[in-house]
């Protein structure tokens, strides 16, 4: 069990880390699209206002619940490892 | 200078694909002649051991493991260690151990009446550390000329490949974009005042005989 545990816990840390620093990448990339959206087509009303009503659409949006892929991507990898080393 | 760096970067690689080719899964075709146990004292080379079978107890000095002794198709002889993998490394996740040795023993076969198998390991053989490749699993096949197409590896070794390229492209892009150009201002900044320093510096040197006792 001492090795399942160790190999859960530096897996999460591990993948926590990848985790947020792909959230935090993939935020600055929305926001600078916003900001370009803005400065290339609609130029009219405030800027700031414009990038965070649209980056709080995306905090709802699919795109970043797929993130979360990070977690459940390994997962599952190594339970299709461990059925075809054992089971198949 | 050049001698050293290329003798660190040729030692990492060799190190590299050591690691690569001890831990990716191999495939050998061979018969199986016998299939065994005998007590292991792991001591210098335990680190080519695995661990005791998942849910037993892993603090003994020696336990039993499972061997099974085979010809390979080019009739030499090769002998694997069939033990749990367990949560640890290397990733192959493998808690049936007893479940193989029971496959393995099934498919036994003599020269005169051979029955052809594939066997998945990993690991080394090698009798000065008497160490032994893991087999992961064995699966009966017709003859000895079977072509297997090792996808996994070509999966895995084309993946790091992939991210080895995208780490030195970023990694190049950025040395040209932010650190080529402040060495360079370095550069000149050290010509131009390569002078001065002289000149300074021998002004130090007589502040320091100042301390001196005459």
């Amino acid at each position: 069990m001492f090795a399942l545990a160790r190999l859960l816990v530096i897996g999460f840390l591990v993948l926590s880390v990848v985790y947020i620093c792909l959230s935090l990448y993939s935020r600055a990339v929305r926001r600078d699209k916003l900001e370009k959206e803005w400065d290339e087509e609609i130029q009219q009303g405030d800027r700031d206002a414009f990038v965070e009503a649209g980056l709080r659409e995306y905090d709802g949006s699919l795109r970043r619940k797929l993130i979360l892929g990070v977690y459940i991507v390994p997962l599952t990898v190594i339970s299709v490892i461990i059925y075809l080393t054992n089971f198949h | 200078m050049g001698y050293i760096k290329w003798a660190f970067i040729l030692t990492f690689w060799v190190l590299f694909a050591s690691f690569l080719h001890y831990t990716l899964p191999q495939h050998d075709i061979a018969r199986i002649t016998e299939t065994d146990v005998r007590r292991i004292d792991p001591g210098e080379n335990r680190w080519f051991w695995a661990q005791a079978d998942i849910g037993s107890d892993g603090t003994l000095g020696n336990r039993d493991v499972f061997f099974i002794s085979t010809v390979r198709d080019n009739g030499r002889v090769m002998v694997y260690r069939n033990e749990d993998t367990g949560w640890s490394w290397p990733p192959y996740f493998k808690f049936d151990t007893s479940n193989l040795q029971a496959e393995a023993a099934d498919l036994r076969s003599t020269a005169a009446n051979p029955q052809w198998v594939v066997i998945k390991h990993y690991g080394w053989r090698n009798e000065f550390f008497t160490i032994f490749p893991n087999a992961i699993s064995v699966r009966p096949v017709d003859g000895p000329d079977v072509r297997i197409i090792p996808w996994i590896n070509i999966v895995i070794l084309t993946t790091l490949a992939a991210l080895f390229w995208a780490v030195w492209v970023r990694w190049r892009r950025f040395r040209i974009a932010r650190i080529d150009p402040v060495l360079e201002d370095v550069e000149e900044g050290f010509e131009s005042v390569g002078d001065g320093i002289a000149r300074r510096r021998s002004g130090f040197r007589r502040w320091l005989d100042s301390w001196k006792s005459k």
